[in-house]
C-alpha cells in the first residue's frame, strides 16, 4: 500500500521484482543503480549469499525529487529466486505496490516461469488482493540467449491475463528502462 | 477498487500527534531513535538524537525482519510475533508491531533498561493504534490531497528520469 505523508509532502510506493532463480531480477537493479542520476538514488542494499546469490532481497530507493509539491519516491525490490526461499518471498511481498515478474526466456526455464507466476498469484491473493486487478508488468529477459523461446509461445504461457509485457536483456540493459516505466506509471495510476 | 491496494493517506494532523507520542517514547526511556514504519517498509515519521543518514535502508530492513519473523510464527502455528528484541554490543532494538499495518521501532543503549522499554513501547502502541484507526477512518480521495493533474506530472518525470 502507497503512503502519502501529507506534513512531509512525501509519496513512497514499493515495487518488487519477481520471477524464478536467476531470471535476472538482481540484474535489473543493478542496471538501473548504474545507469540513474546520482542525486535520484539510494545505495543498492543486498542480502546476498557468498556466491552472490539473492538471500533475502536486494534494496534499491529511487527519489523521483517534488511532483506537484510531493517528494515522490519509489522502493525497489528483488525476491530470491530459489524454491526453498518461498516464504522469504512472501516476507519482501508484503505491502507491495506492484510487481514486475521476469521470466527466463531460456527454453528449458519455462516451467520455472511458469511455477513461479502461480506462486506469486497464490501469494498475491493471500494479501487480500485480487490478482486479476493488481498491477503486474511482464519482463521477457535474456533475449539474447541462443534458442530463447519466442515471444509467442511465452505469451501464450505466462500473459493469459494480457499484462504489459517487455522483452529485455537486463545485463546490458536493453528493456530494462521500459519495464520500469510501465510498472512506475502502473502504480500510480492505482493511487 | 479493492481497498488493498489503495494509498494510505497520513494527514498532517495525525502525523503531529505520531511526533508527539514518538518524541514522548524516546524522552521517557532514553531511547536513541525512534520509527514510525508501514508494513511495507516505508519510513512514516522518526525521532532521534541525530540526523541518520541510512534511515532509508533501516526501515527496509527492519520491515523485512518483521515480514520474516510473521512467516516463522506461521511454521510454528503461532498467530504472529507482535514484538521482537535485537541485542546488540552498544545498541539495542525493540520493534513491536501496531494493527498489522504499522511497525514501531526503537533504538537504545546499554543506559535504558529494556523492561522499561516494553511498558512504555506497549502505551505508545495502544496510542497508536488509535491513530492509524482514525487514518483508516477518514480516508481522503486522492484527488484532494494530490491534486487531479498529478498522474500526469509524475508520467512526465517518469519519462525524464527513468531512461538510459
Amino acid at each position: 500500500m502507497a503512503l502519502i505523508n501529507v506534513a512531509a509532502r512525501e509519496i513512497h510506493c514499493k515495487i518488487v521484482y519477481y520471477g524464478p532463480g536467476m531470471s535476472g531480477k538482481t540484474s535489473n537493479l543493478q542496471y538501473i543503480h548504474s545507469q540513474v542520476p546520482k542525486e535520484a538514488k539510494g545505495e543498492l542494499l543486498s542480502i546476498a549469499t557468498e556466491t552472490e546469490r539473492t538471500l533475502f532481497f536486494d534494496f534499491l530507493p529511487l527519489d523521483l525529487g517534488k511532483v506537484r509539491g510531493f517528494q515522490t519516491r519509489f522502493h525497489l525490490y528483488t525476491v530470491p529466486g530459489q524454491v526453498l526461499y518461498e516464504r522469504t518471498r512472501v516476507a519482501v511481498l508484503s505491502g507491495a505496490d506492484g510487481v514486475v515478474f521476469v521470466a527466463d526466456s531460456q527454453k528449458h526455464k519455462l516451467e520455472e516461469n511458469i511455477r513461479s507466476l502461480r506462486e506469486l498469484a497464490i501469494n498475491i491473493t493471500r494479501q487480500n488482493k485480487r490478482f486479476q486487478d493488481f498491477p503486474i508488468v511482464l519482463q521477457y529477459n535474456k533475449r539474447d540467449v541462443p534458442g530463447a523461446l519466442p515471444v509467442a509461445t511465452l505469451d501464450k504461457y505466462l500473459n493469459t491475463l494480457g499484462w504489459q509485457r517487455f522483452e529485455a536483456t537486463a545485463t546490458i540493459g536493453a528493456g530494462v528502462f521500459d519495464t520500469l516505466k510501465a510498472i512506475s506509471k502502473l502504480v500510480i495510476s492505482k493511487l | 477498487m479493492d481497498p488493498q491496494l489503495t494509498s494510505q493517506i497520513v494527514p498532517a494532523e495525525e502525523i503531529k500527534v505520531i511526533e508527539e507520542c514518538l518524541v514522548r517514547l524516546a524522552e521517557d526511556t532514553g531511547g536513541n531513535y525512534v520509527l514510525l514504519l508501514d508494513k511495507s517498509g516505508q519510513v512514516i515519521t522518526a525521532q532521534g538524537d541525530a540526523a541518520r543518514q541510512d534511515i532509508t535502508a533501516l526501515g527496509a530492513l527492519i520491515a523485512g525482519t518483521f515480514a520474516s519473523s510473521r512467516e516463522v510464527a506461521k511454521l510454528l502455528r503461532e498467530k504472529d510475533f507482535r514484538q521482537l528484541f535485537t541485542q546488540g554490543v552498544r545498541e539495542n532494538i525493540f520493534i513491536s508491531l501496531i494493527e498489522d499495518q504499522w511497525i514501531l521501532c526503537i533504538i537504545f543503549n546499554k543506559g535504558t533498561h529494556i523492561g522499561l522499554v516494553k511498558v512504555l513501547t506497549k502505551k505508545a502502541t495502544d496510542d497508536l493504534s488509535v491513530v492509524l484507526e482514525r487514518v483508516r477512518e477518514h480516508q481522503k480521495a486522492r484527488d484532494d490531497v494530490l491534486g487531479s493533474s498529478f498522474r500526469t506530472s509524475m508520467e512526465d518525470t517518469i519519462d525524464l528520469l527513468f531512461r538510459d
